[in-house]
């Protein structure tokens, strides 16, 4: 015992960074009230400037990316859209005929004109253009062409390769399947043996590593489990030690780590946060309705009722987060009756309308730690203070916010409750698809173009 | 690309990065004319390493290399020295890369590749690794790239071993390291190399290397997942085994074609109303297995043909692999007494999930008398009025208690086997929940409580087939309990083991269990037997669990808990009458594990809170066309001949199609208004009474 020291440079950095986080939240709730409204905003048009700079022309300092642009073109592309904004139509040209340039002759996306093709810039690509959607978005894209791209990536193992001669990992499989899937190009020579490959980087600890032996990881663990969705074969994986993994990589701060014993990173705000939308709808349901696409059903009835007084409601939100509640009206809400069992005079109080689903996290400590600690307020998110924003930081840690705000809902249809958004209700978020992380009608877009197709 | 050191910039940098830029973009314009043109000179090849010293993310260039290398491999005069002169030149290229970016997967990638040519000395790799991992010991492409070199080189676990513990004690939060270890370890088991390498000996000595670092710091997160590890190692067989089966070792099962039977010599847990001519064997694993089929489980009696009978597995999913199996055996309508003799694995081919064999073939025989049947329909279709009410209730164990009793002892399945648990196993759990109950009466913990909770369940659940009690299932429960309350945000996952352990306790012992047995009696009825049935009401479960003691539960009462789920409830083959009432269920797909189960006629879901949300939109979680699993098995005829409504109620068709009720009460819920109750009629044509109400 005494061969350890009594704090090591991991406790070290995880008390600064809880210093920090905990003197923001302290300054906080030292406020008026008017001012922590103002600081649980959501700094919509900052952010959008911020992005939109950054799809025009970037510094000398973006150089080690540049064998990334697609990714920026998405970061910046689905963050905008995230925030219900659009970017100007020469603005979209201009991109849209950019991604052409980084279309191979072969098929799939490179990271930049004249480099060759790879997975992971495919992705970006592919969502980017679903992001900015329409015909000449879509169909700038060529599918037979990608479909031969991925099946030369497919590897004997089952796995897929990032691009000809590269590495074999979770993030190839889930970009191949997630692409081929949204494309409507997915089929059994893609899928055949993916879930084998996925499963042997299922980890002890239940979470999903990047290969088989490494560590569980959140970006791998949401990677690997949406492509076990994606191609069906989700129940092989052993869910609830997956569930117990990334209940538990949520921290004191609110946000959550990548790995254990990990500082917290606000862009695991999805990569974990998007967990618990895969996991929920799991959960809730299993059944699918084979239903005719377009108008959704069970849309509509539910009135949004949640405009009014979203600044009290902002506050309603915070109070429960400070008792570390979310579950207590699960605790209030037993059934006191004896041991009678045909009572039917029983007074039931499941007719009043919304009763919303317990999310698996404590979504509004989530949703403190992005605002409150990821934001900067003059545009852009960060992975924590001390840290300067970036376009990546900015793209997850919005897409984990859009899934707290709708972490209580069952039906994603209707609008979730001023009290499951913190702050002002102004910070609503558009929605997104957990699997493929596009805004969820440029989704229901891209789906009807490539069924048709 | 995130978490790179990043540092803000100065103004007086911003013209240099700026002239840097220019420099990269020259460099790339001619870095790609090199690449298009298949130019490998000495100087392109010396560019593209300039350019990866840059930006190492640069996979185009790496590949290029790569065809620059095996440009100069294949070269007429190429030689060994030339040979390890170019390989040593790419090592460096990387090495210089990687000190730019060291989570470059480019860089970590081509080292391998260079060093998969098997020209380059590899004892330098370890030398490099361990500047890096100090620069960054949780360096996942490090770890990645150590076991690659570990393994090329042929380094032995033990000396990786040590290498993992140097770490641990210069950082023992360093999880990457603990991980390591474990993997480390989990490859000696499975060797068995050398004698000091089984678990009995390894595993006492890494508990107590867990706990210095345990209890220099409750609060580091680190050692608790490797100690949970370690938990598992200790616990699990890794071999698959029958949990138990129906019907048990033993027992008699009287079947009759009517409900009212007589033979007092028979006790009500082992009569079994058929009205299909057949009943079903029930083998429940202790965890999913594959492969069960008629040569690898053998079915011997006088009146049916092994080959004939069709082992299903019964899981959520469709896959081939579950936790609970069943066959239907056809019975002869006439009188009949006769042993059936059921032999599971001798020979090979049940394998678990995880891929380890079937290795404990095990054998169990029961008697089967039939009494003749009553085809008579008439007689056996009389709509007949189940209620669970109180007064319908007796308390078990009035009359001839003993046979009950010894009947009932029939049920508790016991391994012919003994047992896999080893002394070692014993005294290391033991061990570890003295050395936890020290901690926790020294500092509250959250994960102390719930790694204690673990551990005693653990011991309970190994010295099971020993003891007939559950020596600590009040102190689990209890834990489980606190932690409910200090940790309210994951109430529910407490609550959940809670409802479970609660269930193995229920069912530890047949003095427990008869608590919650009793006898079903209307006072109309004639039988002398009534049926048995097991009340779990009123226990606030959030879950259902411990189905290999239930498999012979025929009426189930779970009314007044807190499901939201009743996943496994399949396993319950033999259910004919179940009450949900007044519960949490809040969808029809939550009620998906019903359809399995082929006896239930009479069931009860008022109350409960389907409807409350509006339609499930999983739809589009599994946009998928090759997600649709559960609609695939869809008679996709069925779809098109029903009616409209019943496109509109998707969920209730698919759900309720399947079932064989003779009585619904599904009142109470927001979905049951008149209409719905119309629709449900329409789809279940042989429904008899809804809502207490006689349908004509």
């Amino acid at each position: 015992m005494e061969s350890f020291r009594s704090l090591t440079v991991t406790q070290r950095d995880q008390v600064l960074v809880e210093q920090q986080v905990f003197d923001i939240f302290k300054t906080f709730y030292n406020l008026p009230p008017s001012s922590q409204s103002f600081m649980l905003e959501l700094q919509r048009e900052n952010h959008v400037e911020y992005l939109t700079k950054g799809l025009t022309g970037l510094g000398p300092s973006f150089c080690v990316l540049d064998a990334n642009r697609p990714w920026i073109c998405y970061w910046i592309l689905h963050s905008i859209a995230l925030l219900d904004e659009f970017v100007d139509p020469e603005l979209e040209d201009n991109t849209i005929d950019f991604l052409s340039r980084c279309q191979g002759p072969n098929g799939g996306y490179a990271g930049g004109p004249g480099q060759m093709p790879h997975l992971a810039t495919t992705y970006a690509a592919v969502n980017s253009l679903v992001t900015l959607g329409g015909d000449k978005a879509l169909s700038s894209i060529n599918r037979e062409k990608l479909y031969m791209f991925l099946r030369q990536m497919k590897d004997a193992s089952g796995g897929f390769r990032m691009h000809d001669g590269g590495e074999i990992d979770v993030r190839a499989c889930y970009t191949a399947i997630s692409v081929a899937s949204l494309l409507n190009i997915l089929d059994d020579e893609l899928v055949q043996n993916v879930g084998n490959y996925i499963l042997s980087c299922q980890t002890y600890e239940g979470g999903i590593s990047g290969e088989p032996g490494s560590e569980a990881h959140g970006g791998y663990t949401f990677c690997g489990l949406a492509t076990m969705i994606l191609i069906n074969e989700v129940d092989r994986l052993d869910l609830s030690s997956l569930t117990d993994w990334v209940v538990f990589r949520q921290g004191v701060e609110g946000g959550f780590q990548g790995r254990t014993n990990k500082l917290v990173d606000g862009c695991y705000s999805f990569w974990q946060g998007g967990i618990f939308a895969l996991l929920k709808r799991l959960n809730s349901t299993k059944g699918v309705k084979p239903i005719p696409l377009g108008d959704g059903e069970g849309s509509g009835e539910e009135s949004p009722q949640t405009t009014a007084s979203s600044d009290a409601a902002g506050e309603e939100g915070l109070n429960e987060d400070l008792s570390l509640g979310g579950s207590h009206s699960e605790i209030g809400d037993q059934h006191n009756t004896s041991s009678q069992v045909n009572v039917i005079d029983i007074d039931h109080n499941h007719s009043k309308g919304h009763a919303n689903v317990e999310p698996l996290f404590n979504s509004l400590a989530l949703q403190q730690y992005i605002l409150l600690c990821s934001q900067e307020l003059n545009g852009g998110l960060r992975d924590k203070p001390g840290k300067s924003r970036d376009h990546y930081h900015t793209c997850y840690c919005l897409s984990g916010l859009s899934v707290c705000q709708r972490s209580w809902l069952e039906d994603e249809d209707s609008p979730p409750l001023p009290r499951a958004v913190l702050g002002p209700y102004s910070n609503l978020l558009e929605p997104i698809h957990p699997l493929y992380n596009v805004v969820l009608d440029r989704y229901w877009g891209a789906h009807e173009f490539f069924t048709k197709s | 690309m995130h978490g790179r050191p990043r540092k803000a910039p100065k103004p007086e940098d911003e013209a240099a990065s700026s002239a840097k830029a220019q420099k990269l973009r020259a460099l790339q314009t001619q870095f790609f004319t090199f690449h298009h043109n298949k130019i490998y000179t000495k100087e392109a090849v010396e560019l593209s390493a300039k350019l990866l010293e840059i930006n190492p993310e640069s996979y185009t260039a790496w590949n290029y290399r790569k065809l620059a290398v095996e440009h100069y491999l294949n070269l007429p005069d190429c030689n060994p020295d030339s040979i390890k002169s170019v390989l040593d030149d790419e090592l460096r290229v990387v090495e210089n890369a990687l000190r730019q970016n060291f989570k470059s997967y480019g860089a970590w990638h081509h080292r391998k590749w260079v060093l998969s040519k098997g020209h380059s000395s590899i004892d330098n790799e370890l030398r490099l690794l361990d500047k890096f991992q100090k620069a960054d010991s949780r360096n996942f492409h490090a770890w990645n790239y150590r076991r690659y070199v570990a393994e090329s080189m042929k380094r032995s676990e033990q000396d990786e071993l040590k290498y993992a513990e140097d770490m641990i004690y210069t950082n023992f939060s360093n999880y990457s390291a603990w991980h390591n270890r474990s993997v480390l370890l989990s490859a000696l088991f499975e060797k068995k190399a050398g004698g000091f390498l089984l678990k009995e000996k390894v595993l006492p000595e890494e508990y107590e290397f867990i706990h210095q670092a345990i209890f220099t710091d409750p609060d580091d997160q680190s050692g608790w997942f490797y100690h949970l590890w370690l938990l598992d190692q200790t616990v699990t067989t890794d071999s698959p085994l029958l949990a138990s089966s129906w019907p048990g070792h033993g027992s008699d099962v009287l079947l009759v074609g009517d409900r009212c039977y007589n033979g007092s010599a028979f006790s009500p847990f082992s009569a079994l109303h058929s009205d299909s001519g057949s009943f079903p064997i029930v083998l429940y694993f202790n965890q999913p297995v594959g492969g069960v089929n008629s040569s690898t489980v053998t079915v011997e009696c006088g009146f049916n043909k092994n080959e004939d009978l069709f082992w299903k597995p019964l899981s959520a999913s469709n896959s081939q692999t579950a936790r609970v199996w069943v066959a239907h055996l056809k019975v002869p309508s006439s009188d009949l007494h006769s042993t059936v003799e059921v032999s599971v694995g001798h020979s090979k081919g049940i394998i678990s999930t995880r891929g380890f064999v079937y290795s404990h073939p095990s054998m169990f025989s029961f008697k089967v008398h039939v009494q003749p049947m009553e085809r008579d329909s008439s007689q056996v279709s009389v709509a007949e009025n189940i209620s669970l009410r109180e007064e319908n209730f007796k308390v078990y164990g009035t009359q001839s208690e003993e046979s009950i009793i010894d009947s009932f002892d029939q049920l508790i399945i016991k391994n012919g086997h003994e047992t896999t648990a080893s002394n070692w196993r014993f005294e290391a759990l033991a061990k570890e929940i003295e050395c936890f109950r020290e901690l926790l009466s020294l500092v509250d913990c959250k994960i102390g409580k719930l790694t204690l909770a673990r551990l005693l369940k653990a011991y309970d659940a190994m010295s099971y087939p020993f003891a007939n009690k559950l020596v600590h299932s009040e102190e689990v429960l209890e834990l489980y309990s606190d932690l409910m309350k200090l940790d309210p945000t994951h109430y529910q996952f407490y609550k959940d083991e809670h409802s479970i352990v609660l269930l193995q306790k229920v069912t530890s012992s047949k003095e427990s269990l008869l608590q919650h047995c009793f006898q079903y009696k209307v006072s109309a009825s004639s039988a002398i037997c009534d049926p048995i049935c097991l009340r779990l009401n009123n226990l606030s479960l959030s879950r259902m669990g411990a189905f290999e003691k239930l498999l012979w539960v025929q009426m189930l009462d779970l009314s007044h808990n807190e499901l939201q789920s009743i996943e496994g409830l399949e396993a319950m083959q033999l259910l004919s009458c179940l009450s949900l009432r007044n519960n949490k269920l809040r969808s029809l797909t939550a009620l998906e594990p019903l359809r399995k189960l082929k006896s239930l006629r009479i069931l009860d879901i008022s109350y409960n809170q389907i409807g409350d949300q509006s339609i499930d939109t999983t739809r589009y979680v599994c946009s998928s066309p090759l997600s649709h699993s559960v609609g695939s098995e869809l008679n996709r005829d069925e779809t098109v001949t029903s009616d409209v409504a019943l496109i509109n109620n998707w969920e209730a068709f698919f759900i309720f199609k399947d079932f064989n009720l003779n009585q619904l009460d599904i009142v109470g819920n927001t979905i049951a208004d008149e209409k719905f109750k119309s629709v449900l009629v329409k789809i279940m044509p042989k429904l008899k009474q809804l809502d207490g109400k006689l349908l004509d």
